[in-house]
Formats: structure tokens, sequence, C-alpha cells
């Protein structure tokens, strides 16, 4: 379970986060809902300690991560996967090195251990064919993909999701977000997704969290966002 | 209004001053921390050697051909003065020597140095700096490893260990250039040519020249890798970092070399 407290961050004068609190329960898929600017990704970044907060506590399965040194968050990462609006692929690697990479970097597998096991997660994701390519000769859908095979192959418990559907068309839109909830569920990890996809994320996520400026003003299911009364909830998911 | 108005611009001017002077002081103290980081991991012995090979073939081979052409030219180009000046004092045979002793104590690690930062220097940050704004650095930190270890460690290495390689090839390359000229333009017979290269080279000036250019490797390694790891502002950031990061190797090798040079001069001869 990652339990976040009172959690604020400013960047100079910029406030953007302010009293964030919120519990993200075990194997749940929680999509983090907001205007762009509102503090989605930042909030993102401190959950996998790429920020540290100005207050506020984040706690990772009774562990409290907030002031962990880089070193201490490098070892914590290993379980963890992220999944970068971009891709973020190495483009000096192929699809297959870069989802390799993290087998290589921390576990003892054989190469041939290796390859049976990149080659399951790039079949899982629908991209054998593109095993041999480099990360510039893949559409925006298949970096998604293959970042996401990366973020995955580990076997990470936790999995987050930046803006995982920016920047795709509808029907693309939809496969990586059935792709990340097939992977979810599969690997039966927790997964927090920031987005401001509401058909998408009402599709796959278990709850909605609604940011607006640095602020969490709702968070619930579906159902209840639907029914809340707020008016820039009504207007956002309209 | 007047007096008001230039204690205005005054104010204006001292605050871009302070700004200038605080933004100078936290770059240098980053960069010395990044300097710090990166030997933590070389005395660790967190070394990847097979990153460091593929290093030195893209910095090293790949400078190979412009650092000959470069050596040659200026090789030949100092034996053409130097053959023009020695000729109105008949003393054309000591061309030799102003070609080799130039090249080995001086002009092959400055000049070498010039060119490696503004290819594999370049080169250097430009590639960080791209990973950098493409998250790719972020990247790596999620996957568990450290950054500096992975891309920075491997590439400074490389840059500390081929530049004194390439710079003796200058030298050679050089001398070659100078040799070229002295038998076809001064018509210094060849034995001759080679007895005084030889004999005016001494290992003083050849190890104050290489002891130089392993700082100069370092310098440029650390520079160049320490604009890429911290370029900001997409691909105008990249040229802006990578243009930074030439600029500054240039300026410190020179300077550097001023201090090196007297030092090596006061105590060595």
């Amino acid at each position: 379970m990652i339990k976040v407290r009172g959690l604020s961050k400013s960047f100079g004068d910029h406030v953007v986060l302010k009293d964030v609190n919120v519990e993200i329960k075990d194997g749940e898929i929680l999509a983090i809902l907001g205007e762009s600017g509102a503090g989605k990704s930042v909030f993102l970044q401190h959950l996998i300690g790429l920020f540290r907060p100005d207050q506020g506590t984040v706690e990772i399965d009774g562990r409290d991560v907030t002031h962990l040194s880089e070193r201490s968050w490098l070892e914590l990462r290993k379980n963890m996967g992220y999944l970068f609006q971009q891709g973020a692929l190495y483009d000096f690697m192929t699809v297959f090195e870069n989802v390799a990479f993290p087998l290589q970097e921390h576990t003892s597998l054989q190469a041939r251990e290796i390859k049976v096991k990149v080659d399951e997660i790039l079949e899982m994701v629908g991209l054998q064919e593109a095993a041999r390519k480099y990360p510039a000769e893949l559409s925006g859908g298949m970096k998604k993909r293959a970042a996401l095979a990366r973020a995955v192959v580990l076997g990470s418990k936790i999995i987050f999701c930046d803006e995982p559907t920016s920047g795709l068309d509808p029907m693309r839109s939809r496969d990586i977000s059935d792709l990340i909830q097939r992977t979810s569920r599969r690997l039966k990890c927790t997964t927090v997704i920031t987005s401001h996809d509401v058909p998408n994320s009402f599709r796959i996520a278990d709850r909605l969290v609604v940011f607006r400026e640095g602020v969490i003003i709702a968070v619930g299911t579906q159902q209840e966002l639907l029914a809340s009364s707020d008016q820039f909830i009504k207007e956002f998911i309209k | 209004m007047a007096d008001a108005e230039r204690e205005a611009e005054r104010t204006i001017a001292m605050s871009f001053l302070i700004r200038y002077i605080s933004d100078f002081l936290v770059g240098t103290g980053n960069a010395l921390f990044f300097l710090r980081d990166v030997l933590f991991c070389v005395v660790r012995g967190r070394i990847r050697w097979a990153e460091v090979l593929k290093q030195i073939y893209e910095q090293g081979v790949q400078s190979v051909v412009i650092i000959a052409l470069a050596s040659f030219a200026s090789g030949a180009v100092l034996a053409l003065q130097g053959y023009v000046m020695l000729n109105r004092f008949g003393a054309k045979e000591y061309v030799a020597q102003l070609v080799a002793l130039s090249l080995v104590r001086e002009l092959s690690p400055v000049f070498g140095s010039f060119i490696f930062s503004g290819k594999a220097g370049a080169r250097l940050a430009a590639e960080l700096g791209t990973m950098n704004v493409n998250d790719q650095m972020l990247a790596t930190r999620t996957l568990g490893v450290d950054p500096v270890e992975f891309l920075v460690v491997p590439r400074m290495v490389a840059c500390f260990l081929v530049l004194p390689g390439l710079i003796v090839f200058s030298e050679l390359v050089g001398i070659f250039g100078g040799y070229f000229i002295g038998i076809y333009d001064a018509h210094i017979p060849s034995a001759t040519y080679i007895h005084q290269t030889l004999r005016s080279i001494g290992y003083v000036d050849f190890f104050s020249g290489f002891f130089k250019t392993l700082f100069f490797g370092l310098l440029i390694g650390w520079v160049c890798c320490y604009q890429g790891f911290y370029t900001r502002g997409g691909s105008l950031g990249v040229g802006q970092y990578t243009t930074k990061a030439v600029a500054f190797s240039y300026i410190l090798i020179v300077i550097s070399n001023m201090i090196l040079t007297k030092l090596i001069l006061t105590f060595w001869g």
C-alpha cells in the first residue's frame, strides 16, 4: 500500500502540490485526473523518489521513504516500473536491448534466460516483430508498449504511468489503456496512472483522483465522480 | 529625476552582477560535486569496461582522421615557417628540432585537445544533453541504475584514456608533416632530419606534454559530461549547452596549460 500524507511541494514561489493526502491500495489501478499543470506528474514523481517533498510523507508498504538517499531509492525502484510520457527508451539500444537492460542490471540470469524472458514480455505487449528495431523506427504507440515492457520486465509490484495515452489517436489510446490494465491484472501489481484522458481512465481504473491546482478535490470510483455535484468535476468529466 | 534614474540603473547593474557571480559560484560548486560523484564511482571500481571500450572507439578511433589531418598540416606549416626564418641565419637543419620540440611540448597537447574537445567533447555533451531532455536520464534512475555510473563514468574514463594516445599519435604525424617539408622543400637530408629530431626530444619534453594531456582529457570529459548531464530546455538547450561545453573546455585548456607549463618549467625544466 502507498500512503501519502500532507504532501506539499513548491518550485520557487509556485506552489505545485498542497497538502495532498491519498492511500493507494495493493493491486488497484488508480487514475489521477486533472488539467495540464495541475500537479499530477510532480505528484507521481514524488512516489518514485524523483522529487523530495517540502512537507509531508510518502509511505510504501509501511516504510517511510520520504527522506531516503538516492542510493536507497535506486534499490527500492527495482520493484517499481515507470512509464514516461514519451517512453524515454534508450535511443542507442534496440527494443530488445531496452527491455533486457533491467534484467542484465539487476538479475543474474544468463543471456539465454534473458532472451526467453524478453521475448515473452514483448509478445505480451505485441512487439515481437519490432524487437530488433531502434526507438527512432517505432511509432508513438509502439514506443509506449516497449517502455511498458521495460517497466514491468522485472516483475515490478508497482507501476507508475505518466500520461500513457498522450499524443496517441483514440484507437491507440484505447489499446495502450487496455494493455496497461491487462498487464496490471496479470502481474497483480499496483498501478498509478496520470491522465487527462477521462474515457479511458474510467474504463480501466478502479478508483480515480481529481487534482486541481495542486489540491485533490475528489477521490472515488467512476460512479462516485459521476454523481459529484462539484462544478469543476462535472465540467472535466463531461 | 536624472539621479533617480541613475540610481535605478546602478541597482539593476548591481543585481545583474550579483546574480552572475552567484550563478558562477553555484555552477562551480555543482560541477565539483558532479566530479566528486564520478570519482566516487571510479574509486569504488564501478566502471563498466565494456561501455568504456565502446566509448574509446567512438571518441578515439573516430577522431583519428581529423587529428591526423590537422597534425600533419600543423607540422608542415611549422616546418615551412621555421625553415624560412632559420634559413636567414644559415641554420635550416634546426627545423627538425623546432618542429619536434614545439609539437611535443606545446602544440600537439594543446591543439590536439582543442580538436578533440570540438569533436568528441561536443559529441559527449550533445549525447548526454539529448538523453536528458528526452527523460532517458530520469528513466535510468527509475530503472534503479545510477546515471552517473552508467552514462557518465564510461565516457569520462574513455576521454581520460584516449586523449593521451591521440596526442602521441598527433605528435608523430606532426613530426612526419615537418619531415615531409624538411626533405622536399628545405632539402635537408633524411638521416639528418631524423637524427636531429630524435636528439632533440628528451624524456622531460615528452612527458611534460603527456602529463598535460592526461589533465586535459580529464578536463574535457568533466566539462562536457557536466554540461550534457545538466542540459535543460529541449533541443534549443542541447545546442546551447553543447556550445558552452566546448567553449568552457577551450578556456580551461588555455588557462590550465599556462599554469601547468609554469609548474613544469619551474620544477622539471
